[in-house]
């Protein structure tokens, strides 16, 4: 219990530092505000994508199908003044939450006959053909997503990254603090009871399809942020940027390196991606990717639990 | 009311999708292979198909060998780099329970190759022009190339070699009771670890075949794999994981409605349209579209 507060004490410190890192003058300027970013960018897809497979046991490869609805909703309400001309769209309240709300019904439309009906594997093509689908259908849109291209959103509008940190920061730390307060709840329990042992878990009482819709459709909302998010930072939201496997890839990564099924697992996961990725592009820009697969091998083959596994090794 | 030429299209339609399914079903002939000892989708197996289809260009470039002609080399090495493949990339995590592992090593390997791949010969898309690459041939008034009926033959050859290795060799039964019960075959004393790297090392000689087909009759890049594996994970579902014949089908009946949709609706959609046909199985006919009765799902 100690060692959990200090561990807590610890997170609200580096939190705070980092909430107050903007101020410091020049700090808004370097290439190390936009990895800081980038690592709460990460933080919150990892962890979404955590509540899904690490505590459910159900392996999600549509989040980049979420991460893209969330950037297009943004996109379109704000292109086509769906709140009202007068209203301001650039890091507007609504619009972010839109783009979660929109994110969690498609994930509630598309998991019920997908978590009724399969799981395992089976769960994880079903998402992945979902994901393929809506890509599909984004680029055939026509003038109403802007096809292939996609929408181009004012960027005169852009004045610092101060804002996307903040908002990243914000969402990241939130995130994380409701999975830690999941974890302890009933919520929580239901969820770890369903990955452990299905049939134990329904005879017990657990209404497993509702805990698996509830996991899956809070990933999605959140990832739906995320997108809306990284929205506002490109200025241009297109198939190719955000409806990318991409976007799927990276959050199974960043969980499965930090150990997945760990509340700080993917924080950890998501600071070592950026770290990995953002050196092989200073170093290797041609071998990056390259580095990245590689990265992935080496981690599955020598540790498979994740850094935060690494001293439970027996017992995993 | 169809006249002679829509009656000529709707053949012409019909049998491209024969010959592009014929493709996806030696994928998922792999696929199903690996799945049925190890219980993974090996996601990596369409980069794998694009790499040997990468190597049959660089032979045929650099020491003009003709590209059927180097199956004979690229079987055989796609053979010893699966069971390679397995021996160092699997091994360790095939005997875990938590099948994550596996399916993430295959993802990573998919990433790794497919950039290795980019960077050794860039991202643009390659073909391989023969002197008979134009060739073709007349089936009731359509035109169908040879490069792609031969491609169709190699297709069915693969798949009933297979076919024989699983049912008439000792090996083959092997590997057949291991992916109908793992830990009964074990009882029996087939050591998992053979059977899963003599899965892998079919798997990858499949590949290898695939990739001969793909260089000569379409253009590819290296990105190419992953959707290619995606195709063959749907024509694995249609027709049954598990099933080697109906892998083949469901790859011809995917071809197939592929080329009718991206003819009567539109390009574009056929892809999307592939995906519902592949969410509609998945929930309704999991056990596939080919399953016979007695056969578990």
């Amino acid at each position: 219990m100690t060692r959990e507060k200090r561990i807590i004490g610890l997170s609200a410190i580096i939190v705070a530092a980092l909430a107050l890192l903007p101020f410091v003058p020049g700090a808004a300027d370097s290439y190390l505000f936009f990895l800081l970013y980038l690592f709460f960018l990460y933080t919150i897809i990892g962890q979404a994508w955590n509540l899904v497979a690490g505590y459910t046991g159900q392996i999600s490869l549509g989040q980049h199908a979420f991460f893209g609805l969330g950037a297009y909703t943004a996109a379109l309400v704000w292109s086509r003044g769906l709140f009202g001309a007068e209203h301001v769209y650039y890091f507007d309240p609504l619009t972010l939450i839109a783009s979660g709300l929109v994110a969690a019904a498609f994930a509630l439309v598309i998991g019920f006959p997908l978590l009724s009906k399969l799981r395992g594997d089976y769960f994880a093509l079903g998402t992945l053909g979902f994901g393929e689908i809506v890509r599909v259908a984004f680029v055939k849109g026509g003038s109403y997503t802007g096809g292939p291209f996609g929408i181009v959103l004012p960027s005169s509008l852009y004045e610092s990254l101060r804002p996307h940190y903040w908002l990243g920061l914000g969402l990241a730390a939130g995130l994380t603090l409701l999975i830690f307060w999941i974890r302890r709840s009933s919520l929580g329990l239901a969820l770890v009871a369903i990955r452990d042992d299905e049939m134990a878990a329904s005879s017990n009482g657990v209404n497993v399809l509702k805990y698996k819709l509830v996991a899956f459709a809070l990933g999605a909302f959140f990832t739906g942020m995320a997108g809306c998010l990284q929205a506002y930072y490109l200025f241009h939201v297109s198939p190719e940027g955000f409806l990318n496997l991409n976007w799927t890839l990276y959050p199974i990564l960043i969980a499965v390196i930090g150990g997945s099924g760990t509340v700080l697992g993917p924080v950890i996961g998501a600071l070592a991606v950026t770290v990995v990725f953002s050196y092989a592009n200073i170093f290797f820009p041609e071998l990056h990717p390259i580095f990245s697969g590689l990265a992935i091998i080496l981690v599955m083959l020598f540790m498979p639990n994740g850094i935060m596994r690494l001293r439970f090794r027996g017992r995993a | 009311m169809l006249d002679i030429l829509s009656v000529r299209l709707v053949v012409e339609i019909f049998i491209n999708g024969v010959l592009f399914g014929a493709m996806y079903g030696v994928a998922a002939v792999g696929l199903s292979l690996i799945f049925g000892t190890m219980r993974i989708i090996f996601i990596a197996q369409g980069t794998i198909i694009v790499l040997a289809a990468y190597v049959v260009y660089w032979l045929f470039n650099t020491f003009g060998l003709d590209p059927y002609l180097s199956l004979v080399v690229v079987a055989p090495l796609a053979f010893a780099t699966g069971a390679t493949t397995y021996r160092f990339l699997f091994r360790k995590a095939a005997a875990m329970a938590d099948k994550n592992t596996s399916l993430l090593i295959a993802v990573g390997l998919m990433f790794l190759v497919q950039n290795v791949i980019s960077f050794v010969w860039t991202p643009n898309p390659k073909s391989i022009i023969t002197s008979y690459t134009a060739v073709g041939f007349e089936v009731f008034g359509s035109r169908i190339s040879v490069t792609r009926s031969i491609s169709l033959v190699i297709a069915l050859a693969a798949t009933a070699a297979v076919v024989l290795f699983l049912r008439r060799t000792l090996v083959g039964k092997a590997v057949r009771a291991a992916s109908e019960n793992m830990q009964a075959a074990m009882l029996m004393g087939i050591d998992p670890h053979r059977v899963n790297a003599i899965a892998f090392a079919i798997g990858f000689a499949l590949a290898g075949a695939a990739g001969v087909a793909l260089a000569t009759t379409y253009p590819f890049d290296p990105y190419y794999g992953f959707s290619f594996a995606l195709k063959a994970l749907i024509a694995l579902a249609l027709g049954g994981i598990g099933n080697v014949v109906g892998a083949l089908l469901g790859g011809i009946l995917l071809g197939l409605i592929e080329s009718f949709s991206s003819f009567f609706i539109s390009a574009g959609w056929a892809d999307a349209i592939a995906y519902a046909v592949f969410l509609l199985v998945l929930m309704f006919r999991p056990e596939g579209l080919f399953a016979t009765s007695f056969k578990k799902a």
